[in-house]
C-alpha cells in the first residue's frame, strides 16, 4: 500500500530493497551496514538469522517510507492518494451522468465515439473510462470543457492526446494564466457544434458568471442541458480572479434558459428539472438587486452575507462570505 | 455448341448493358479521371499555398501536426498530400474549410479519419442539404481558434457575401489571411442557392479588414495585399450600386445583363450568371 503512495524516485529505492532481502543475491546494491551483518551470520543460529533478515527488511522499509513521505509534496502527494469515488447513472439511453468527485460529467454515447463533458480531478481520470467501458465500448472522442478549473478539466492531460479537447477562448486562456495542464488545442467563442454518429451536441457561451469562461452544453435530441458552475448547487461561487461577475450572472441564465430543455445536470449537484436553473436564476437575478439596496441604505456585512446563506435555499455556500468584499466591490460599481 | 454461343452472348448483352448504365449514371466518372495540376508555393518558412485546381490551399506546418485551409477537388487529395510531404513530415491534424463548395472540400472524406475538420455551421448545413460528402464534425458560428505546436490560426464568420457560411482563416504570427472566396477573382460569384449576399457582402469584407494583416491569400487567384482587399470589396459595391441603380431605371434584364458582362467581366454561361443572377435581381429588387 505505500508503495501506491510514494512519489516515483523513492518507489524506485523501496522495489530495490525490497528485490535485495528476499532473493539475497542482489548483496552488491545492499548497504555495506548489511553486508558486514551477514558476513557474522555464520556464528548465528538459523532462527535468529531469520529474525535479523526480517528486522533488517522491517527497518529498510520504514526507511523507504519516511523518504517516500518527506519527498512526496505535501499537495499533490495528498491528491496522487486520493482514491476516486464516483458512480454513473442513466439520464437516457445513450446519456449518462458521473457523479461523485468534483464536477459533475456527462457521457453521450454515439456510434462513432462518445462525448464527455468534463473529466473532474487527475485521480478521476482511470475512473472515468472505466465508468464509461461499462456501458460501451466507444472510445471517447471529445471532451467538452464547462470552464478552466481543475475538478472539470483536471483528467484534460490523460486525454488531450486522444480525444479533441474544447472549450470556450476566455476558459483556455485562464488555464494558460493559471499554468493549468491539459490546456485544449481547440475553442469557440459564441457556439460550438458537434456532429458524431449522427447526433448532435451544442456548446453555447451566454456571458460571464461563475468565470468569464463557462460553456453549458445541450443535447438537442434528448432536452438535455449540462450547465457547468453557472448552475451548480453550491451557490455564486464567483470567481473574480478569472473573469467571473455576480452582476452579470443572472442575464447570463437568462441566455441559458432560452434554449429548449427539460433536465439539468449541474455542474455539481443532482440531476434536475428545468425549473431548478429557472429557479436559480430567479435568485441570480434578485440577489445582486437586494445587495444594491442594502449597500444604499447601510446595512452591516453580516446582514449581507445572511442573505446569501438564506435567499431561495440554493446559495447555502460558506465559501461565499469569504467572497463577500469581491461582491460588494463589484456591485457598489 | 450453339448453347455456350447463346450464354456467350447473354454475357455479352449483359456486360454491355452494365457498361451503360455505368457510364449513363456516373456522373463523377469525368471527374475522378481528372489529373491534379498544382503548384506549391512558399509564402512564409512556415506556410505554404497550393494553387492551381480548385481553391487555393494554404499549408500551415508547425512541430505537432499540419493545419490545412481547403481540400480542392477529391481528385486533388494523393496531389495536397505528396505537396505537404515533400516539405514537411508531420501529419495534417485540422483541416479548416472557408465554406461548402466542392472545390474547397473535395477531399474532405479522405482526411475525415485521421484530422477534425472545421468549418462554420451554415457550410456544414449546406453541404448536408447538397447531399456532398464528407461533412465536417466539428462547427462554430462567430470564431474558432486552433492552437497547435505553440501556433495559432483563428477561424472568423463575418457575415454572409459568396455564401452564408463562408469563414476566414488568420494567422496572426504571420499576419496573413486566407479570405475564402469572399475574394476570388475580379468579380463576386454570388451564390443564392448557398445562401449568399451581394447586399451584405462589402459590410462583410468591412469586418474582415479590421484584422490586423498584411498578405492575403484570396480563394482562387494570385496571393495579394490587404491592399487588394479593399480593391476587391469596392468592387463589389460598385456592382451593387450600378445593377440597384439599372433595376431602378427598369432595364431590362437583357440590358444589365450585357454591363454584367462587359463591365464586370461575368462569363455568359459561367458560374457568376448560373448561381448569382436571377438571385442577385431579386435581391437588389427588395
Amino acid at each position: 500500500m505505500i508503495v501506491g503512495r510514494v512519489s516515483r524516485p523513492a518507489a524506485g529505492v523501496h522495489a530495490r530493497s525490497s528485490r535485495t532481502w528476499r532473493s539475497g543475491a542482489d548483496v552488491d546494491v545492499c548497504p555495506t551496514w548489511f553486508v558486514r551483518s551477514r558476513l557474522n551470520f555464520d556464528i548465528v543460529s538459523r532462527m535468529s538469522r531469520t529474525l535479523l533478515v526480517r528486522l533488517s527488511a522491517v527497518v529498510i522499509a520504514l526507511g523507504c517510507a519516511w523518504i517516500a513521505y518527506t519527498q512526496a509534496p505535501p499537495q499533490q502527494g495528498k491528491q496522487q492518494a486520493k482514491q476516486p469515488n464516483n458512480t454513473i447513472s442513466k439520464v437516457a439511453d445513450d446519456l449518462y451522468a458521473i457523479i461523485g468527485d468534483g464536477g459533475n460529467s456527462t457521457v453521450y454515447v454515439t456510434n462513432e465515439g462518445v462525448i464527455l463533458v468534463d473529466d473532474k480531478f487527475e485521480y478521476d481520470g482511470q475512473d472515468i473510462i472505466d465508468k464509461v467501458k461499462s456501458v460501451t465500448n466507444q472510445p471517447i472522442k471529445y471532451v467538452l470543457n464547462t470552464h478552466l478549473h481543475g475538478d472539470h478539466t483536471g483528467s484534460n492531460e490523460r486525454f488531450l492526446p486522444i480525444a479533441e479537447i474544447i472549450a470556450h477562448k476566455n476558459a483556455r486562456d485562464n488555464m494558460v494564466k493559471n499554468k493549468a495542464p491539459g490546456v485544449m488545442r481547440v475553442v469557440f467563442t459564441d457556439e460550438t457544434d458537434i456532429f458524431l454518429g449522427g447526433k448532435e451536441v451544442r456548446m453555447k457561451y451566454y456571458g460571464r458568471g461563475h468565470t468569464n469562461g463557462d460553456a453549458v452544453v445541450y443535447f438537442p435530441a434528448l432536452r438535455i442541458l449540462a450547465s457547468g458552475d453557472i448552475g451548480a448547487n453550491n451557490g455564486p461561487n464567483v470567481d473574480y480572479a478569472n473573469g467571473g461577475s455576480m452582476k452579470e450572472w443572472g442575464a447570463t441564465l437568462d441566455g441559458v434558459l432560452k434554449l429548449d430543455f427539460d433536465t439539468v445536470i449541474p455542474g455539481h449537484g443532482p440531476v434536475s428539472k428545468r425549473q431548478y436553473l429557472s429557479d436559480y436564476r430567479d435568485v441570480a437575478t434578485k440577489l445582486p438587486a437586494t445587495v444594491i439596496s442594502m449597500m444604499r441604505d447601510g446595512k452591516s456585512k453580516d446582514d449581507i452575507a445572511k442573505v446569501f446563506m438564506t435567499n431561495g435555499g440554493l446559495w447555502v455556500n460558506p465559501n461565499v462570505v469569504n467572497k463577500l468584499d469581491q461582491i460588494m466591490a463589484e456591485l457598489k460599481n | 455448341m450453339s448453347r455456350t454461343l447463346i450464354v456467350r452472348l447473354s454475357a455479352t448483352f449483359l456486360a454491355l448493358g452494365c457498361a451503360w448504365v455505368a457510364y449513363t449514371q456516373a456522373p463523377q466518372g469525368k471527374q475522378q479521371a481528372k489529373q491534379a495540376s498544382n503548384k506549391l508555393n512558399k509564402i512564409t518558412d512556415d506556410l505554404y499555398e497550393i494553387e492551381g485546381d480548385g481553391g487555393n490551399v494554404a499549408v500551415y506546418i508547425t512541430n505537432e501536426g499540419v493545419i490545412v485551409v481547403d481540400d480542392k477537388f477529391e481528385y486533388d487529395f494523393n496531389d495536397i498530400m505528396a505537396k505537404i510531404k515533400s516539405v514537411t513530415a508531420q501529419p495534417v491534424k485540422y483541416v479548416l474549410n472557408t465554406h461548402h463548395h466542392g472545390d474547397h472540400t473535395g477531399s474532405n472524406e479522405h482526411f475525415l479519419p485521421t484530422a477534425e475538420i472545421i468549418s462554420t455551421a451554415n457550410a456544414r448545413k449546406n453541404m448536408i442539404d447538397g447531399k456532398q460528402p464528407g461533412a465536417p464534425r466539428v462547427v462554430f458560428t462567430d470564431e474558432t481558434d486552433v492552437f497547435l505546436g505553440g501556433k495559432q490560426v483563428q477561424m472568423r464568420y463575418f457575415g454572409r457575401g459568396h455564401t452564408n457560411g463562408d469563414a476566414m482563416v488568420y494567422f496572426p504570427a504571420l499576419r496573413l489571411l486566407h479570405t475564402g472566396d469572399l475574394v476570388a477573382g475580379n468579380s463576386p460569384l454570388i451564390d443564392y442557392g448557398g445562401g449568399g449576399s451581394l447586399k451584405e457582402w462589402a459590410a462583410t469584407l468591412d469586418a474582415a479588414m479590421k484584422l490586423d494583416f498584411d498578405t492575403m491569400i484570396p480563394g482562387h487567384g494570385p496571393v495579394g495585399k490587404k491592399a487588394d482587399m479593399l480593391t476587391y470589396r469596392n468592387n463589389v459595391e460598385k456592382l451593387r450600386t450600378e445593377v440597384t441603380g439599372m433595376i431602378r431605371q427598369n432595364k431590362s434584364r437583357d440590358e444589365i445583363a450585357k454591363v454584367v458582362e462587359d463591365k464586370y467581366g461575368w462569363a455568359p454561361t459561367g458560374l457568376q450568371f448560373q448561381r448569382g443572377f436571377d438571385g442577385m435581381l431579386a435581391e437588389l429588387k427588395r
